[in-house]
Protein backbone atom coordinates (compact mmCIF):
# COMPACT_ATOMS: atom_id res chain seq x y z
CA UNK A 1 0.00 0.00 0.00
CA UNK A 2 2.80 2.18 0.01
CA UNK A 3 1.47 3.94 -2.90
CA UNK A 4 -0.48 5.60 -2.01
CA UNK A 5 1.87 7.87 -0.02
CA UNK A 6 2.79 10.26 -2.42
CA UNK A 7 -1.02 10.99 -3.47
CA UNK A 8 -1.87 14.36 -2.11
CA UNK A 9 1.85 16.23 -2.98
CA UNK A 10 0.61 17.30 -6.50
CA UNK A 11 -2.02 19.84 -5.11
CA UNK A 12 -0.84 23.37 -4.23
CA UNK A 13 -2.85 25.04 -2.12
CA UNK A 14 -2.61 28.68 -3.95
CA UNK A 15 -1.01 31.57 -2.40
CA UNK A 16 -3.67 34.47 -2.38
CA UNK A 17 -1.62 37.98 -0.22
CA UNK A 18 -3.63 40.97 -0.12
CA UNK A 19 -1.22 43.86 -0.92
CA UNK A 20 -2.04 45.35 2.17
CA UNK A 21 0.70 48.01 2.46
CA UNK A 22 0.48 49.36 -0.89
CA UNK A 23 -2.25 51.82 -0.21
CA UNK A 24 -0.49 53.56 2.64
CA UNK A 25 2.55 54.65 0.83
CA UNK A 26 1.49 57.14 -1.29
CA UNK A 27 -0.24 59.71 1.79
CA UNK A 28 3.63 60.43 2.94
CA UNK A 29 4.94 61.33 -0.30
CA UNK A 30 1.52 63.78 -0.86
CA UNK A 31 2.85 65.30 2.31
CA UNK A 32 6.25 65.79 1.31
CA UNK A 33 5.07 66.90 -2.29
CA UNK A 34 2.85 69.69 -0.75
CA UNK A 35 5.78 71.03 1.78
CA UNK A 36 7.42 71.57 -1.78
CA UNK A 37 5.27 73.63 -3.48
CA UNK A 38 4.88 77.37 -1.99
CA UNK A 39 1.17 79.03 -1.34
CA UNK A 40 -0.11 82.09 -0.98
CA UNK A 41 -3.46 82.25 -0.16
CA UNK A 42 -6.57 84.14 -1.09
CA UNK A 43 -6.52 86.40 1.74
CA UNK A 44 -2.99 87.36 1.89
CA UNK A 45 -0.52 90.33 -0.04
CA UNK A 46 2.59 89.97 -0.30
CA UNK A 47 4.64 93.13 -2.44
CA UNK A 48 8.67 92.53 -2.46
CA UNK A 49 10.72 90.01 -4.91
CA UNK A 50 10.18 86.71 -4.54
CA UNK A 51 13.32 84.42 -6.02
CA UNK A 52 14.46 80.75 -5.50
CA UNK A 53 13.38 77.20 -6.87
CA UNK A 54 10.32 75.12 -6.37
CA UNK A 55 6.70 75.15 -7.86
CA UNK A 56 4.91 78.20 -6.15
CA UNK A 57 0.62 78.63 -6.01
CA UNK A 58 -0.74 82.03 -6.02
CA UNK A 59 -4.26 82.60 -5.21
CA UNK A 60 -4.15 86.13 -3.31
CA UNK A 61 -2.64 89.08 -4.20
CA UNK A 62 1.23 89.77 -5.38
CA UNK A 63 3.18 93.27 -6.06
CA UNK A 64 6.62 92.88 -7.25
CA UNK A 65 9.46 90.96 -9.09
CA UNK A 66 9.16 87.31 -9.35
CA UNK A 67 12.57 85.40 -10.63
CA UNK A 68 11.32 81.03 -9.99
CA UNK A 69 13.01 78.12 -11.35
CA UNK A 70 9.80 76.15 -11.29
CA UNK A 71 6.51 76.37 -12.16
CA UNK A 72 4.21 79.02 -11.14
CA UNK A 73 0.46 78.85 -11.08
CA UNK A 74 -1.55 81.72 -10.84
CA UNK A 75 -4.52 80.85 -9.91
CA UNK A 76 -8.01 82.20 -10.71
CA UNK A 77 -9.10 85.59 -8.42
CA UNK A 78 -5.45 86.00 -7.97
CA UNK A 79 -3.74 89.93 -8.83
CA UNK A 80 -0.47 90.29 -9.82
CA UNK A 81 1.31 93.80 -10.42
CA UNK A 82 4.95 93.62 -11.72
CA UNK A 83 7.52 91.32 -13.50
CA UNK A 84 6.76 87.65 -13.54
CA UNK A 85 9.70 85.19 -14.86
CA UNK A 86 9.58 81.40 -14.32
CA UNK A 87 10.44 78.19 -16.11
CA UNK A 88 6.89 77.04 -16.58
CA UNK A 89 3.64 79.61 -16.01
CA UNK A 90 0.29 79.07 -16.03
CA UNK A 91 -2.29 81.91 -15.54
CA UNK A 92 -6.06 81.93 -14.77
CA UNK A 93 -5.87 85.44 -12.64
CA UNK A 94 -4.91 89.10 -13.34
CA UNK A 95 -1.60 89.89 -14.41
CA UNK A 96 -0.40 93.28 -14.82
CA UNK A 97 3.15 92.84 -16.26
CA UNK A 98 5.86 91.24 -18.30
CA UNK A 99 5.64 87.35 -18.45
CA UNK A 100 8.36 85.16 -18.85
CA UNK A 101 8.20 81.94 -19.41
CA UNK A 102 11.56 79.94 -20.32
CA UNK A 103 9.36 76.96 -21.17
CA UNK A 104 5.36 77.34 -21.87
CA UNK A 105 2.86 80.10 -20.80
CA UNK A 106 -0.45 79.12 -20.35
CA UNK A 107 -3.24 81.15 -20.33
CA UNK A 108 -6.69 79.59 -18.77
CA UNK A 109 -10.14 81.31 -19.79
CA UNK A 110 -10.12 83.40 -17.42
CA UNK A 111 -6.89 85.10 -17.48
CA UNK A 112 -6.46 88.63 -17.58
CA UNK A 113 -3.22 90.04 -18.84
CA UNK A 114 -1.93 93.63 -19.41
CA UNK A 115 1.62 93.72 -20.71
CA UNK A 116 4.06 91.41 -22.75
CA UNK A 117 4.69 87.55 -22.53
CA UNK A 118 7.98 85.67 -23.71
CA UNK A 119 8.16 82.34 -24.00
CA UNK A 120 8.75 79.53 -26.55
CA UNK A 121 5.63 78.16 -26.44
CA UNK A 122 2.32 79.39 -25.64
CA UNK A 123 -1.77 78.31 -25.02
CA UNK A 124 -4.45 80.54 -24.97
CA UNK A 125 -8.17 79.30 -23.86
CA UNK A 126 -11.20 80.99 -25.15
CA UNK A 127 -12.09 83.22 -22.56
CA UNK A 128 -8.75 84.61 -22.03
CA UNK A 129 -8.00 88.43 -21.90
CA UNK A 130 -4.95 89.38 -23.12
CA UNK A 131 -3.77 93.64 -23.78
CA UNK A 132 -0.05 93.44 -24.53
CA UNK A 133 2.18 91.53 -27.07
CA UNK A 134 3.86 88.14 -27.45
CA UNK A 135 7.21 87.48 -28.23
CA UNK A 136 8.05 84.03 -29.14
CA UNK A 137 11.77 83.50 -27.99
CA UNK A 138 13.84 80.41 -29.29
CA UNK A 139 13.18 76.87 -27.13
CA UNK A 140 16.58 76.57 -27.59
CA UNK A 141 18.20 80.07 -26.25
CA UNK A 142 18.63 80.97 -22.69
CA UNK A 143 16.01 82.48 -20.36
CA UNK A 144 15.87 85.46 -22.95
CA UNK A 145 15.46 88.84 -20.28
CA UNK A 146 12.17 90.76 -21.05
CA UNK A 147 13.26 94.38 -21.70
CA UNK A 148 16.80 93.98 -21.99
CA UNK A 149 17.62 93.77 -26.06
CA UNK A 150 21.13 93.72 -25.82
CA UNK A 151 22.88 90.82 -27.67
CA UNK A 152 22.90 87.29 -26.30
CA UNK A 153 26.14 85.54 -27.83
CA UNK A 154 28.50 84.06 -25.91
CA UNK A 155 31.77 85.12 -25.88
CA UNK A 156 33.94 84.05 -28.21
CA UNK A 157 36.87 81.98 -26.39
CA UNK A 158 33.89 79.34 -24.79
CA UNK A 159 32.84 78.75 -28.34
CA UNK A 160 33.78 75.45 -29.98
CA UNK A 161 36.47 76.50 -32.64
CA UNK A 162 35.14 73.06 -35.18
CA UNK A 163 31.81 74.72 -34.67
CA UNK A 164 30.16 75.69 -37.59
CA UNK A 165 29.14 79.32 -37.32
CA UNK A 166 25.63 79.47 -38.74
CA UNK A 167 24.98 82.85 -39.99
CA UNK A 168 21.20 83.16 -41.29
CA UNK B 1 1.87 68.27 11.12
CA UNK B 2 -0.35 70.02 13.88
CA UNK B 3 -1.93 73.25 12.69
CA UNK B 4 -3.23 75.60 15.29
CA UNK B 5 -6.70 75.79 13.24
CA UNK B 6 -8.73 73.60 11.53
CA UNK B 7 -10.60 76.45 9.29
CA UNK B 8 -8.79 78.67 6.74
CA UNK B 9 -6.01 78.01 4.38
CA UNK B 10 -2.44 77.88 5.18
CA UNK B 11 0.22 79.78 2.96
CA UNK B 12 3.38 78.14 2.73
CA UNK B 13 6.63 79.48 2.03
CA UNK B 14 8.74 76.39 1.02
CA UNK B 15 11.77 75.64 1.42
CA UNK B 16 13.91 76.72 -2.10
CA UNK B 17 12.08 79.66 -1.88
CA UNK B 18 13.21 83.08 -0.73
CA UNK B 19 11.11 86.62 -0.67
CA UNK B 20 11.81 89.67 -0.06
CA UNK B 21 9.78 92.28 1.19
CA UNK B 22 6.31 92.44 3.43
CA UNK B 23 3.92 89.84 3.49
CA UNK B 24 0.25 91.10 4.77
CA UNK B 25 -3.28 89.14 5.23
CA UNK B 26 -5.79 87.19 6.88
CA UNK B 27 -4.32 83.33 7.13
CA UNK B 28 -2.05 80.93 8.59
CA UNK B 29 1.53 81.16 7.18
CA UNK B 30 3.99 78.01 7.38
CA UNK B 31 7.60 79.21 6.64
CA UNK B 32 10.26 76.87 5.60
CA UNK B 33 12.29 79.04 3.47
CA UNK B 34 13.84 82.57 3.80
CA UNK B 35 11.79 85.67 4.11
CA UNK B 36 13.15 89.14 4.69
CA UNK B 37 11.10 91.90 5.49
CA UNK B 38 8.45 92.39 7.63
CA UNK B 39 4.99 89.98 8.19
CA UNK B 40 1.80 91.35 9.56
CA UNK B 41 -0.77 88.65 9.89
CA UNK B 42 -4.28 88.05 11.32
CA UNK B 43 -4.13 84.43 12.09
CA UNK B 44 -0.49 82.11 13.26
CA UNK B 45 2.77 81.87 11.81
CA UNK B 46 4.35 78.77 12.16
CA UNK B 47 8.31 78.47 11.74
CA UNK B 48 9.37 75.09 10.66
CA UNK B 49 12.54 74.03 11.10
CA UNK B 50 14.73 75.22 7.75
CA UNK B 51 12.63 78.39 7.86
CA UNK B 52 15.14 81.73 8.76
CA UNK B 53 12.84 84.81 8.84
CA UNK B 54 14.91 88.13 8.92
CA UNK B 55 11.68 90.34 9.46
CA UNK B 56 9.23 92.25 12.06
CA UNK B 57 6.90 89.70 12.45
CA UNK B 58 2.74 90.18 14.00
CA UNK B 59 0.38 87.21 13.89
CA UNK B 60 -1.89 85.51 16.66
CA UNK B 61 0.15 82.58 17.20
CA UNK B 62 4.00 82.44 16.55
CA UNK B 63 5.64 78.82 16.37
CA UNK B 64 8.98 78.63 15.81
CA UNK B 65 11.37 75.62 15.10
CA UNK B 66 13.79 77.43 13.29
CA UNK B 67 15.01 81.37 13.18
CA UNK B 68 13.72 84.64 13.55
CA UNK B 69 15.91 88.07 13.63
CA UNK B 70 13.84 90.88 14.28
CA UNK B 71 11.15 92.08 16.78
CA UNK B 72 7.97 89.75 17.31
CA UNK B 73 4.39 90.14 18.57
CA UNK B 74 2.29 87.50 19.15
CA UNK B 75 -1.08 88.17 19.85
CA UNK B 76 -1.49 85.12 21.81
CA UNK B 77 1.67 82.95 22.63
CA UNK B 78 4.89 82.76 21.36
CA UNK B 79 6.24 79.79 21.18
CA UNK B 80 9.96 78.76 20.37
CA UNK B 81 10.65 74.86 20.28
CA UNK B 82 13.83 73.66 21.63
CA UNK B 83 15.58 74.15 17.69
CA UNK B 84 13.99 77.17 17.50
CA UNK B 85 15.94 80.86 17.55
CA UNK B 86 14.82 84.21 17.94
CA UNK B 87 17.22 86.94 18.18
CA UNK B 88 15.19 90.36 18.72
CA UNK B 89 12.26 91.65 21.45
CA UNK B 90 9.40 89.72 21.79
CA UNK B 91 5.62 90.72 22.87
CA UNK B 92 3.55 88.19 24.18
CA UNK B 93 0.10 87.69 25.73
CA UNK B 94 1.64 84.34 27.11
CA UNK B 95 5.43 82.90 26.20
CA UNK B 96 6.50 79.18 26.20
CA UNK B 97 10.18 78.42 25.42
CA UNK B 98 11.61 75.01 25.38
CA UNK B 99 14.86 73.68 26.86
CA UNK B 100 17.40 73.83 24.03
CA UNK B 101 15.54 77.67 22.60
CA UNK B 102 17.67 80.52 21.85
CA UNK B 103 16.78 83.81 22.82
CA UNK B 104 18.87 86.79 23.06
CA UNK B 105 16.47 90.35 23.29
CA UNK B 106 14.27 91.83 25.95
CA UNK B 107 10.83 89.98 26.86
CA UNK B 108 7.62 92.03 26.96
CA UNK B 109 3.88 90.62 28.42
CA UNK B 110 1.03 92.07 26.96
CA UNK B 111 -2.24 92.26 29.05
CA UNK B 112 -4.58 91.62 27.16
CA UNK B 113 -5.07 90.97 23.08
CA UNK B 114 -6.91 94.36 22.85
CA UNK B 115 -4.03 95.84 24.47
CA UNK B 116 -2.20 94.31 21.70
CA UNK B 117 -3.69 95.87 19.15
CA UNK B 118 -1.54 99.37 19.84
CA UNK B 119 1.30 97.69 21.10
CA UNK B 120 4.16 97.16 19.24
CA UNK B 121 7.10 95.58 20.06
CA UNK B 122 9.88 97.46 21.42
CA UNK B 123 11.32 99.08 18.29
CA UNK B 124 13.83 102.05 19.32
Amino acid sequence: MGIFGKKDSGVKPPVVQAPAAVKAAPKSSQRNTTLETTYVGKNLTIKGTISGEGNIIILGSFEGKFDLKGRLKIAQGARIKGNVRATDIYVNGNVEGGIAGTEKVQLDNSARIKGGIMTPVISILEGAMFDGEIKMSDKTAQAPKPASPGPTQPPPDSADPNKKETVL
Amino acid sequence: MERGKATGSTSLLSKKVKIEGEIQGNEDLHVEGHFKGSIKITGDIFIGPTGIVEADIEADNIIVQGQISGNVLARKQLQLQSSGRLLGDCSALTIDIKEGALFEGRSKMIRSSAESAGAKPGVK
